[in-house]
C-alpha cells in the first residue's frame, strides 16, 4: 500500500502547511486561499479513504460556499488595507510562548489519548479498509439519511433557513429613495382613478392641478 | 424612710445632670442642694433614733444576685456604724452643695457640677448601707469614678485631666486587691453578706491557704487584701499620691470628697470589718504601721508645701494615718470619732481656704498671700478655728478625737503600742507647725502679692459663709457632745452594739498623767513658735532649708515616692503599652485583621479584574486553559 | 509508517484542531482569521468522524459529518454577517478594539 501511504502523507503535508499558514499569514486573502487549499486537500484524503460523497459536497459547499463567502466580506471590507503585522504590536507578543505551550500540551494530550486507546485486533493493521464495495458510498448515505435520520435531515433544513433570515435580518437597511415597484397598486387601479372626463372650451386649455 | 434618704440624691443628680440645660443653673442648683438637705435631715432623725432607740433595720429594695449559692440583694442596712457615716456624709454633702452655690458662680457648668456632687453622695451613701461586700464594690467604685468626674471637671485643663487619671488608677490598683478579698471570702464562705460572713469566721481561725507559694492563714489574707483596697482609697503610704494631685478639682470637690467621705470609706471598710480584723493581729499591726507611717510621712511632706490646698490635703493624709493607726490598735470606734469630728474641721478648713482662694482670685500659693486678717475677718477666725480643732487645741473636737487614739495606742501596752504612741506625739506637734504655718503665711505678715492691690480683698458672700459657720459649730462641739457617745465611759459600748466588734474589750484604765497632759503642752507651745519663726524672723527658715539642703530637697519631693513611681512604674508601662499599640496592634492585628483584608481584597480583585479584557480570543483561551487541565486531570487519573 | 492506520488519521486530526486552537487566540490580526480558525477547527472533527466511520464501518459517521457541514456553513453565515454590521459601525475590524466587554 504505499501509494496509498504516499498519497496519505502527500495531501496531509498539504493540509498541514496551509492550516498553518492561514493563521501565519500577512495578508488575509491569502489566508482566505490557504483556507480553500486546506479543504480541497482533505477533500482529495476523503475521496482518497472510500467517503468519496462526503468529499465532494466537501468541495462544493465549503469550497464553493463557505470560501467565496469569506472571500466576499474580505473584499469587502478592505481588510487587506488594513495593517497586518504578524501578531500586530510588539507588546502583546508575551503571550505567544504561553500560547504555544499550552496547544501543545494539548496537542500532546490529544496523542495520548490516541495512543491509549485499545484498538479494535482486527484495526491494528490498517490494511484491510474495509469499504463496502458492493454499494457505492452516495447510495450506502442515502438508504441511512432519508430513513433513520430523518429528523435531523429536517432540523438542519430548519437551521440554515433560520440562518438565512438571521443573516438578511442583521444586515438588511432600509434604503430610502430607491425606487420600487408596488403591484398591488398597480393592479387594484379603477378607472376613475385614473381617467376623467373634462368639458374644454374653445381656445381654453385645461388645467391640470395635481 | 431609709429609701428617701438614699434615693433623693440619685434624683437631684439625674435631674440636674440630664435635664440642667432646660431647667437652667439656679433651679438645678436649688433642686439639688434642697434634695441632699432633705437627705441630712433624714439621716440626723434616724442618727437620733439610733441612739435614743438602738433603732436598727436592714430594709432591701431588690434582689440583684441569685445565682446558686451566691444571693446578693440591694439593701440599705441601717445600724450605729452606717448612720454614723450617713449623718457625716449627707451634711457634708449638703453644707458643700450650699456653699459651691456660691464658689462655682462664674463657671458656666454648674448644672454638671450639682449632678456630679449628687451622684457621688448616692454612691457614697450606696457604700455606707450595704449589707454585702458586693453593694459595698459598687458604692467603692462609684465613688471612685465620681472622683475622676469631679477632680477632672474642668477638663480642658491638661493637669486636671492627668491628676483625674492618676487618681483613678491609683485607687485601681487598691480596688484589685479589694476585688481579691471579696473573691476569697466567697470561696470560703460561698457568701457575701456580711451577716453570714461574720459568723463563719471563728471556724476557719486555723485554716491555711497557699498563695504565691507561701503557706498564710487565710483571714490574715483575707484581711490583708481588704486592707490594700482601704490603702488606695484612703491615700495610705504607698498609694497615696493621688492625693495632692487631686486637689486640680475645685476645692468643694476637695472639702467634700477628699476629706470627709470619700478617703474615709476605707476606715469604714476596715471598722465595718472588724470582726474579720480582729482575728488577724498580723494584719492589725501592719495596720497600724502603715498608719503611723502615713501620718508622720504625710505631716514632714506638709511642711514645705506652699499650695494652700495641698498642704490641707496631706494634713487629711495624715489623720487619716491616724485613724488607721486608731483601728490597728483595736480601738475602732475611737477610729469613727476621729472621723466624725475630723469631718468637720477639715471640711471647714477645706472650706475656707476656698474662700480664701475666692478672694485672691484663684491664687494658691501661700507665698504669695500674706497680711489680710483685717480684710477677711470672717474666713480668718473660722480657719483658725478649724486650725485648733485640727492640732488638738484643748476642749476642741480634735483634741479629744486624737488624744483618745494616742491614749489607747499608749495602753497597748507592748513596745509596738509605746512606739507608735510616740510617734503620734511627734506627729501631732508637726501638725500643730505646719498648720500654724499656714495660717500664719496667709493671714499674718507681708502682703506678698504681686497681682492684686490689698484694696481690693473683699469677704466671700453669706452663701459661702454660711456652710462653714455650721461647720465651725460642729468642729468646736461635736468632740466634747459626742465623745461618751462614741468612746464610751469604762468600757460600756452600748451605742455600738454589734455593728463593730472587740474580740478583747479595750482597756479601761487611764494613761499616766504626763501621756495625758504632754499631746496639749506641745500643741500650746508651737503656736508662738510658729508665729515666730513664719511671722517675726522669716530668716530662720531660710537658713534651716539652707542647711539641710538634702533634707529639704527629699521633703520637697515628697519622699521621692512620685519620682520612684515614675521610673519603676510608670515609664515601662509606658514603654510596654507603646510597644504593643505600635507592634502588635497596628502591625500584627491590623494587619492580618480589617486594613490587611481590606487592601487583600482590593489588590486581588484589581488583578482578578484583568481577566475581563473584553478581548473574546482571551475567553477562549482561558476555555482552552481549562480544557487542558480537565483533560490532564482525567488523563492522570 | 507506510501501513496508514486509523491512529495516523487522528494525529491528523489531532495537529489541524490544535492548529485551529493556536489560531484563535494567537491571532491579534482580524476577526475574519478567528472565524477560519473555527472552520479549521470543525474540519480537524470531520477528518476524526470520517476515519472512524471508514474503519468501523458505520456509516452514520458520515451523516455526522454531512450535519456538521450544514451547521458549520450557517455559523460562518451568521458570523460574516455579524462582522458585516459590526464593520458599519465601527471602520475596523481589528481585534485588538473589540473590548467593549471590559471589565
Amino acid at each position: 500500500m504505499l501509494a496509498h501511504s504516499l498519497f496519505f502523507y502527500f495531501f496531509s503535508l498539504i493540509a498541514i502547511i496551509s492550516a498553518i499558514m492561514v493563521t501565519v499569514s500577512k495578508n488575509t486573502v491569502h489566508s482566505v486561499f490557504f483556507l480553500i487549499l486546506d479543504f480541497i486537500s482533505i477533500s482529495s484524503l476523503f475521496i482518497m479513504i472510500g467517503a468519496e460523497f462526503l468529499g465532494m459536497i466537501m468541495l462544493i459547499v465549503y469550497v464553493g460556499a463557505v470560501a467565496v463567502l469569506f472571500l466576499f466580506v474580505v473584499m469587502m471590507l478592505n481588510v487587506a488595507k488594513q495593517k497586518n503585522q504578524w501578531f500586530s504590536a510588539k507588546e502583546s507578543s508575551k503571550h505567544i510562548p504561553v500560547g504555544i505551550i499550552v496547544s501543545v500540551i494539548i496537542f500532546f494530550e490529544l496523542i495520548i489519548v490516541i495512543s491509549g486507546w485499545k484498538y479494535k485486533p482486527d484495526l491494528v493493521t490498517a490494511m484491510s479498509l474495509k469499504i463496502n464495495t458492493d454499494i457505492s458510498n452516495t447510495h450506502s448515505i442515502g438508504y441511512v439519511l432519508y430513513t433513520d435520520y430523518i429528523h435531523i435531515f429536517q432540523l438542519s433544513g430548519m437551521i440554515l433557513l433560520v440562518a438565512m433570515i438571521g443573516a438578511i435580518v442583521l444586515t438588511f437597511r432600509h434604503r430610502t429613495g430607491v425606487k420600487k415597484q408596488s403591484y398591488f397598486t398597480q393592479i387594484s387601479r379603477e378607472r376613475s382613478d385614473s381617467v376623467e372626463l373634462v368639458d374644454v372650451e374653445n381656445n381654453k386649455g385645461v388645467k391640470s392641478d395635481d | 424612710m431609709e429609701i428617701f434618704l438614699l434615693f433623693l440624691p440619685l434624683l437631684a443628680s439625674i435631674t440636674s445632670g440630664f435635664f440642667g440645660k432646660y431647667i437652667g443653673d439656679r433651679k438645678s442648683e436649688i433642686i439639688t442642694s434642697t434634695f441632699v438637705s432633705i437627705s441630712a435631715f433624714l439621716s440626723l432623725f434616724l442618727f437620733y433614733q439610733v441612739i435614743v432607740n438602738h433603732y436598727e433595720s436592714n430594709v432591701t429594695i431588690a434582689t440583684w444576685i441569685n445565682s446558686g449559692t451566691l444571693n446578693v440583694n440591694w439593701s440599705i442596712k441601717v445600724d450605729a456604724l452606717s448612720s454614723v457615716m450617713l449623718v457625716v456624709v449627707t451634711l457634708i454633702s449638703s453644707l458643700v452643695h450650699i456653699y459651691s452655690i456660691g464658689y462655682m458662680s462664674q463657671d458656666p457648668d454648674k448644672p454638671r457640677f450639682m449632678a456630679y456632687l449628687s451622684l457621688f453622695t448616692f454612691a457614697m451613701l450606696t457604700l455606707v448601707t450595704s449589707d454585702n461586700f458586693l453593694q459595698l464594690f459598687f458604692g467603692w467604685e462609684g465613688v471612685g469614678l465620681c472622683s475622676y468626674f469631679l477632680i477632672g471637671f474642668w477638663f480642658k485643663k491638661d493637669t486636671a485631666n492627668a491628676a483625674a487619671i492618676k487618681a483613678f488608677v491609683v485607687n485601681r490598683v487598691g480596688d484589685f486587691g479589694f476585688a481579691l478579698g471579696i473573691f476569697l471570702i466567697f470561696y470560703l464562705f460561698d457568701t457575701v453578706n456580711y451577716s453570714e460572713v461574720f459568723q463563719q469566721i471563728p471556724q476557719i481561725i486555723d485554716k491555711e491557704l497557699l498563695f504565691l507559694g507561701i503557706n498564710i492563714k487565710a483571714i490574715d489574707l483575707i484581711c490583708i487584701l481588704l486592707f490594700i483596697g482601704a490603702m488606695g482609697k484612703s491615700a495610705q503610704i504607698f498609694l497615696h499620691t493621688w492625693l495632692p494631685d487631686a486637689m486640680e478639682g475645685p476645692t468643694p470637690v476637695s472639702a467634700l470628697i477628699h476629706a470627709a467621705t470619700m478617703v474615709t470609706a476605707g476606715v469604714f471598710l476596715v471598722v465595718r470589718c472588724s470582726p474579720i480584723f480582729e482575728y488577724s493581729p498580723l494584719t492589725l499591726n501592719i495596720i497600724t504601721l502603715v498608719g503611723m507611717t502615713t501620718a508622720f510621712f504625710a505631716a514632714t511632706v506638709a511642711l514645705v508645701q506652699t499650695d494652700i490646698k495641698k498642704i490641707i490635703a496631706y494634713s487629711t493624709c495624715s489623720q487619716l494615718g491616724y485613724m488607721f493607726f486608731a483601728a490597728g490598735v483595736g480601738a475602732y470606734n475611737v477610729a469613727m470619732f476621729h472621723l466624725f469630728t475630723h469631718a468637720f474641721f477639715k471640711a471647714l478648713l477645706f472650706l475656707g481656704s476656698g474662700s480664701v482662694i475666692h478672694s485672691f482670685k484663684d491664687e494658691q500659693d501661700i507665698n504669695q498671700m500674706g497680711a489680710v486678717y483685717k480684710k477677711l475677718p470672717y474666713t480668718w477666725i473660722l480657719m483658725i478655728i478649724g486650725t485648733l480643732a485640727l492640732t488638738g487645741f484643748p476642749f476642741l473636737s480634735g483634741f479629744y478625737s486624737k488624744d483618745a487614739i494616742i491614749e489607747f495606742a499608749y495602753l497597748r501596752g507592748n513596745t509596738a503600742g509605746y512606739y507608735a504612741a510616740g510617734v503620734g506625739i511627734l506627729t501631732a506637734l508637726l501638725t500643730s507647725v505646719y498648720s500654724w504655718r499656714l495660717i500664719f503665711k496667709t493671714f499674718h505678715g507681708t502682703y506678698n502679692n504681686q497681682k492684686l492691690k490689698i484694696e481690693e480683698m473683699h469677704e466671700s458672700p453669706m452663701v459661702m459663709l454660711i456652710p462653714l459657720i455650721v461647720l465651725a459649730i460642729g468642729a468646736i462641739f461635736a468632740g466634747f457632745l459626742f465623745k461618751d457617745l462614741f468612746i464610751g465611759h469604762g468600757g460600756e459600748n452600748k451605742f455600738w452594739g454589734d455593728s463593730i466588734m472587740f474580740l478583747n474589750p479595750l482597756s479601761t484604765e487611764h494613761p499616766p498623767l504626763w501621756v495625758i497632759l504632754i499631746t496639749p503642752t506641745l500643741v500650746c507651745l508651737s503656736i508662738p513658735i510658729a508665729y515666730y519663726l513664719f511671722v517675726k524672723n522669716k530668716k530662720i527658715p531660710i537658713w534651716l532649708v539652707d542647711e539641710n539642703k538634702p533634707l529639704y530637697n527629699f521633703l520637697i519631693n515628697k519622699w521621692y515616692f512620685d519620682k520612684i513611681y515614675n521610673v519603676v512604674f510608670i515609664q515601662s508601662s509606658k514603654k510596654i503599652g507603646l510597644f504593643f499599640w505600635k507592634m502588635i496592634d497596628v502591625k500584627v492585628i491590623d494587619k492580618f485583621g480589617p486594613d490587611g483584608i481590606s487592601s487583600l481584597i482590593k489588590n486581588l480583585s484589581v488583578k482578578a479584574s484583568n481577566f475581563q479584557s473584553g478581548f473574546i480570543y482571551q475567553y477562549a483561551f482561558m476555555i482552552l486553559i481549562g480544557f487542558s487541565a480537565l483533560l490532564t486531570f482525567l488523563i492522570l487519573q | 509508517m507506510i501501513d496508514i492506520g486509523l491512529s495516523h488519521y487522528l494525529t491528523l486530526g489531532a495537529i489541524i484542531f490544535t492548529i485551529g486552537i493556536v489560531g484563535i487566540f494567537l491571532n491579534r490580526k482580524n476577526i475574519i482569521v478567528i472565524l477560519m480558525s473555527i472552520e479549521l477547527l470543525l474540519l480537524a472533527v470531520n477528518i476524526n468522524l470520517v476515519a472512524f466511520s471508514i474503519f468501523l464501518n458505520d456509516i452514520s459517521g458520515q451523516i455526522f459529518t454531512l450535519f456538521i457541514l450544514t451547521v458549520a456553513a450557517a455559523e460562518a453565515a451568521i458570523g460574516l454577517a455579524i462582522i458585516v454590521v459590526y464593520y458599519r459601525n465601527s471602520s475596523t475590524i481589528n481585534v485588538e478594539n473589540i473590548d467593549s466587554l471590559k471589565g
